[in-house]
């Protein structure tokens, strides 16, 4: 993959960016979304763009498409087959989408036009209909002959996605630009997608411009990687290079704070302070100094622009690259002892508390009726038979893909629905407290800080002044100021807002905090800091830790032990670094194999997580799985949790594991 | 999805938009200042009529300006300005006493409906979605017209047809805001079922509801005008803007002001209200 | 489909049903005495008594109204007590040219409501000055409309009749109606463009209003669809700014404006009723009009079940007719 980027052969670039500035008008700010990038993309080549939210990395994307709002003002050139795609007439850029480039984006729903047939929208790109059904199998979708009459709402993220790029590479483009094309998708049909980008590339030989947040998916196809931050280049080369090798502080941070299967779990994860500037008074000089280690006085005098460290690879940073990757080994042996300040250990911690239960589900059931067309209600079995005990003061991260149930059994435990069936024993009887994914949404948006924290003690009988001083502790033990009491919800970035989720939770100790995905919605760089507080608070205050996630390296760190749910059922259970080194469960060897990592690239599961509509009988993974023989799809098999190994932790729902 | 849209309220959005969306702030503060002028004039009517509304006062059919009548006087002699001012000052406190009940009732039955969701808000909603499906100003027309004139079975007329939309629109936000995970957290945060209503999810909506309200207030008093024209407001010798063009209509090839005066004061304030209404939804957001 | 239709039916049966309920309860809570209007007011109380019995006003009320649902369904709405006829037949005598009224405001309100969302969308010249007058017109009382249009365009300028539909005493009255259909029908092409000039100041009196509020609805889904990720799929993938519009655009920004549309009848209704007043358009207004003052309850309640009735049933329509259009909605 590596040896075979072509950039640097003389074959003329697809696509040139020359200085690109952009500047977009949002209400009356200007926004400076690119302040002058610079790359090209050679023939054949797919190259990652990775960048945070607001780096201006779809604005990018936009540019390369000449589909910018009207309102941008723009400078500098971004030539498509020496078309400018900036300035070239409406007509000229029009035929260049037509005939050189391709489109695919992040959310495949909304990117469907939903009153149309799948057929016919292919088909405005492919000119035919049998064209349109040559391409929807050539890129996977089964069954494609009667999917051309369906519609976008009828398929599955996944096929609907793969319909997406059916349409972006039809009339054989030089260029696709996928804006995020995995986000939106489970781990598993993430690998899926990627997998047949790539494979594309291979039969068409098509260029991509892949941008996405997150390192690993690039690593995982990309020959090249850009980094963007704040609108500029901060670094760029071969991937090996650059995930080896960085240049830049911001790639060494981002590649620091990145979680991977492999990141230590008993000291604090990295975490870049401080947060990305903002793009309407960007900075003059270079925009990571703010929070960078290696800041010098030369930093914020001028733009740095990009310099080659090494052939083909380029770094915008003012230090020699000696300085900078020394100054990173000294910090890394520097953490050694827990630093100051709001970071901790992660919540994972080895050793096992021995205690008493703290939540008891035995036997939970939930089936929801949702409405499934023509009036009639459909069953949807969300928790099908759930047992799970956590000790009081322990961490357990239950992981899975989206319709595994796993957030419906963190709203059973907090009370917010009822199981159908089964019990719930909370060990205390105490209220658990929860911090939801999407923090900003959890906050009463006109009330402020205070009040929303302060309603947690209303049932305390205390004067005002007690109460305003508890907030304040509050929200010092989550590294907040006291001030921020007096703001709402809409002041504060993503990172403070899951704070103070977290400061209102806490304010009163729960016996039990169950946390839904409360990382997913953010960065990486913030993410590993809102990990490093929930393990901090849990320590100092002794709670147990429910942990809901989909990311499997998110839940190795933060939990004592893992659950891995699929369709409603726990499939394995068991210690954190047991379940995620020696997986038993063909399933949760699937779901480690597809998480985004470096170097390593198993086969992608097929097909598309089961309906929790229409769960296949017996295993429920059957139809996937690669070991699955004909016992598994009997009726009447119930597949249990069994004990495997010493001590019988360690738990599988597997009745073939001894194929294994 | 499934819900009769055979009910669904676009009242808010049959009006027309003077202000375009990005207008200043201050643009749009003068702009819902028009609220406080059309109440001001209401307010001092009384005292700056010139002359008796009701009674004889001059020549009769005297064009605008002649003898010292700024607008002229009606058939038999009456002041025509002091006429459009009370007509004015009853106009807009019909529709201030209409949108007043209407966000009170609708207010209430949107918010227990929102709050409470399941069984209730499907009675309640069903009631309410059964009114919106029927056409508002011909049941108002049919009410007052069976009741009488008189000023009290117009409101009442009209308040009856007017609040299902606002029940509508308030129970749709409550619905809207009840489903953020706000609401679950501060359940888990310990609070009832009415501190939920009244701290998490009803502060939600008023913004909405003012929004709503301000942006149908052009429409009311055009409503309310027709109804004065068909003689169903209050009987004469009451000033009343819509009745004075309608009696005068035989006036109107020989002394065309004394229908039109009072039909262009109408027109004066929905305009009014029409641009007040979108400075108030400017400054709140469009929603 | 059979499913989707006979729901939307049946909702249309219950809502028809509290209509009738509502007008029902109208009539009892009226100050007007049937009995006393008929007979006047020197009748002997045996007559009145005798009368009452006869009208079955002397029985329990769940029972008149009974009665009064089955009346109805043999469309007997009793009978008027200013024209002393069946109220049936009156309303059949003057529900055509309501009917033809109301039908050509409806269509130009469709016209220059597109009219208005298409040129401020696409900023054609001359936008402006159409929004300006349009939305201005539309602050407007109807009346005040109609009365400016008379003087500007009769009165001044000549050019429009100002009363009236037709100019000629020898109008064919059959057999649909509408006079503009008939003149056709009966070879006179002269009559229909008579009837067309007689028609074009109440219909624009009574458009304006509705095809602005058509114009905003439609005009802010065609923004808010350009703006979607489907729209800047369809640009990526090259097609001409003209296909798109057509194919992405315009096509799922219908629904609002439909919906926008049907509720819009409603104030159209209540729009000819003032109308009608002004233009001495001898239809269902006009017989409103003159019905409202001498308390002719029988009539106005007629009348607003007409109306009613017709008010939900074409929102039923327009109601099936997206759900057929949108993929989406289901049952």
């Amino acid at each position: 993959m590596l040896d075979s980027s072509p950039h640097v052969a003389e074959t003329p670039a697809v696509a040139e960016i020359d200085a690109l500035h952009v500047t977009l008008r949002r209400g009356d700010q200007d926004i400076h979304a690119i302040r002058g990038m610079s790359l090209d993309i050679g023939p054949g080549e797919i190259l990652g763009l990775v960048g945070e939210s607001g780096s201006g990395k779809s604005v990018l994307a936009m540019s390369m498409l000449g589909l910018l709002p009207g309102d941008a003002r723009t400078s500098g050139r971004c030539l498509v087959h020496g078309d400018d795609m900036l300035s070239a007439p409406a007509e000229v850029r029009r035929r260049r989408r037509r005939s050189s480039l391709g489109a695919v984006f992040q959310d495949p729903m909304t990117s469907l036009n939903p009153t149309m047939r799948i057929g016919a929208q292919v088909a405005e790109a492919a000119e035919s209909d049998e064209e349109a059904l040559r391409l929807l199998k050539a890129v996977g979708i089964p069954d494609a002959h009667r999917r051309m009459g369906a519609f976008p709402h009828e398929l599955s993220g996944g096929l609907r996605q793969r319909v997406m790029i059916a349409m972006a590479v039809a009339g054989s483009p030089s260029l696709v630009v996928a804006d995020e094309p995995t986000t939106a998708l489970d781990v598993t049909v993430q690998a899926q997608v990627l997998a047949l980008l790539r494979s594309l590339r291979d039969q068409i030989g098509c260029s991509f411009l892949l941008i996405t947040h997150d390192l690993g998916v690039a690593a995982r196809v990309a020959d090249r990687v850009a980094v963007m931050y704040a609108g500029r280049l901060a670094e760029m080369g071969p991937t090996g290079v650059v995930l080896r090798e960085a240049a830049h502080p911001y790639s060494l941070g981002l590649l620091g704070s990145r979680l991977s299967l492999g990141s230590s779990r008993t000291e604090p994860l990295a975490t870049l302070p401080g947060e990305v500037p903002d793009p309407t008074r960007p900075p003059a000089g270079c925009p990571f100094a703010p929070r960078c280690d290696l800041v010098t006085d030369r930093c914020a005098q001028e733009p740095v622009d990009p310099v080659e460290v090494a052939p083909g690879h380029l770094s915008a940073c003012v230090l020699p690259i000696e300085q900078v990757r020394g100054a990173t080994e000294k910090a890394r042996e520097k953490e050694g002892a827990p630093p100051a300040g709001t970071s901790g250990h992660p919540a994972g911690s080895s050793t096992q508390p021995q205690g008493d239960v703290a939540v008891d589900v035995r036997r939970v059931v939930k089936t929801f009726w949702v409405k499934a067309g023509r009036g009639r209600k459909q069953r949807l079995a969300a928790l099908r038979d759930i047992s799970l005990t956590v000790a009081d003061g322990e961490s357990v991260a239950i992981v899975g893909e989206s319709g595994s149930g796993k957030s419906t059994l963190l709203r059973v435990i907090a009370g917010l629905e009822h199981a159908g069936g089964g019990e719930i024993a909370l060990g205390h009887g105490v209220r658990p407290q929860m911090v939801f994914q999407d923090a900003g949404a959890s906050l009463t948006p006109w009330l402020t800080v205070g009040d929303l924290i302060g309603e947690r003690l209303r049932r305390e009988r205390m004067s005002k002044p007690q109460r305003v001083e508890r907030v304040a502790a509050a929200l010092a033990q989550v590294g907040l100021p006291a001030d921020v009491a007096g703001v709402r919800a809409a002041q504060l970035s993503g990172g403070q807002r899951q704070r103070v989720a977290l400061a209102r939770a806490t304010v009163v100790p729960p016996k039990v905090l169950l946390c839904d995905e409360p990382t997913s919605a953010l960065d990486v760089s913030l993410a590993s800091g809102v990990i490093n507080l929930i393990g901090r608070l849990r320590r100092e205050l002794g709670m147990a830790v429910v942990f809901v996630t989909h990311d499997l390296s998110v839940a190795r760190i933060v939990a004592d032990r893992i659950a891995v749910m699929y369709l409603g059922r726990i499939v394995e259970l068991g210690d954190a670094e047991d379940v995620v080194h020696h997986p038993r469960h063909p399933y949760t060897r699937a779901l480690i194999g597809a998480v985004p990592d470096f170097g390593a690239d198993p086969p992608a599961l097929p097909g598309d997580p089961a309906s929790p509509l229409r769960p296949p009988p017996g295993c429920s993974f059957h139809p996937r799985c690669p070991i699955a023989a004909e016992v598994c799809a009997d009726p009447d098999l119930h597949p249990r949790l069994l004990g495997i190994g010493h001590g019988q932790v360690h738990q599988v729902a597997c009745i073939r594991t001894e194929v294994l | 999805m499934a819900t009769g849209s055979t009910a669904t309220p676009v009242r808010s959005r049959a009006r027309p938009r003077l202000l375009s969306g990005g207008g200043t702030t201050r643009l749009s503060q003068a702009a819902a200042g028009l609220f406080a002028l059309t109440t001001l004039i209401a307010l001092l009517a009384p005292l700056i009529e010139p002359y008796d509304p009701l009674l004889p006062v001059g020549q009769p059919q005297l064009a605008p300006g002649e003898q010292g009548f700024l607008l002229g006087t009606d058939s038999i002699g009456r002041d025509i300005l002091s006429r459009v001012l009370a007509g004015w000052q009853s106009s807009w406190w019909a529709a201030v006493i209409v949108i007043a009940s209407g966000l009170l009732v609708g207010g209430l039955v949107g918010l227990v409906a929102g709050t409470f969701g399941g069984i209730v808000d499907n009675v309640l909603m069903r009631i309410t979605d059964t009114f919106l499906a029927l056409p508002a100003p011909v049941i108002a027309i049919a009410v007052a017209a069976t009741l009488g004139p008189s000023f009290a079975h117009t409101l009442l007329a009209v308040g009856i047809v007017w609040w299902p939309f606002y029940a509508r629109i308030i129970r749709g936000e409550i619905r809207t805001l009840a489903a953020r995970p706000h609401v679950e957290a501060a359940r888990l945060a310990g609070a009832g079922r009415i501190r939920l209503g009244l701290r998490h999810l009803l502060p939600g909506a008023v913004p909405t509801a003012v929004v709503t309200a301000s942006l149908d207030v052009g429409s009311l008093l055009l409503t309310l005008a027709g109804l004065s024209f068909l003689g169903l407001g209050q009987s004469a010798p009451a000033a009343e803007l819509g009745a004075d063009t309608a009696k005068n209509l035989s006036f109107l090839l020989q002394d065309w002001w004394i229908p039109v005066v009072p039909g262009v004061a109408v027109m004066v304030m929905a305009l009014f209200g029409n641009i007040a209404g979108d400075g108030v939804r400017n400054l709140l957001g469009d929603r | 489909m059979i499913q989707l239709v006979s729901k939307r039916l049946g909702a249309m049966a219950v809502i028809i049903l509290v209509l009738t309920a509502v007008v029902f309860a109208l009539q009892k809570a009226s100050p007007f005495d049937p009995v006393h209007s008929m007979l006047g007011p020197s009748a002997s109380r045996e007559a009145v008594a005798q009368q009452r019995h006869a009208l079955g006003l002397d029985q329990p009320l769940p029972s008149q109204y009974w009665h009064y649902l089955t009346a109805l369904l043999h469309a007997d709405l009793g009978m008027s007590y200013r024209t002393r006829h069946p109220i049936t037949a009156d309303l059949a005598t003057f529900l055509p040219a309501t009917a033809e009224l109301a039908l050509f405001a409806l269509v130009l309100a469709l016209v220059l409501g597109t009219a208005l969302a298409v040129a401020t969308t696409l900023r054609w010249r001359g936008a402006g000055v159409l929004r300006f007058v349009l939305v201005a017109g539309a602050s407007t009382p109807a009346f005040l409309l109609a009365i400016g249009g008379i003087l500007i365009f009769y009165q001044l300028l000549g050019w429009l009749p100002a009363t009236g539909r037709t100019s000629f005493t020898d109008a064919p009255t059959g057999p649909t109606g509408l006079l503009t259909l008939d003149g056709l029908l009966a070879g006179r092409p002269e009559v229909t463009l008579d009837a067309m000039g007689h028609l074009v100041l109440p219909g624009l009196a009574l458009a304006i209003g509705p095809a602005v509020s058509i114009g905003r609805v439609l005009r802010s889904s065609l923004v808010g669809n350009r703006r979607t990720d489907y729209v800047r799929t369809a640009m990526a993938k090259g097609l001409s700014e003209g296909s798109v519009l057509r194919k992405h655009v315009v096509r799922n920004s219908l629904g609002p404006a439909l919906s926008m549309t049907g509720l819009q009848i409603g104030l159209m209704f209540a729009g000819v009723l003032v109308i009608e007043n002004v233009f001495s358009w001898p239809g269902i207004g006009q017989y409103t009009s003159l019905s409202i003052p001498v308390g002719d309850f029988p009539a106005i309640a007629g009348v607003t079940l007409l109306l009613g009735a017709g008010f939900v049933a074409i929102n039923t329509i327009v109601d099936i007719l997206q759900a057929v259009a949108d993929p989406r909605i289901d049952v």
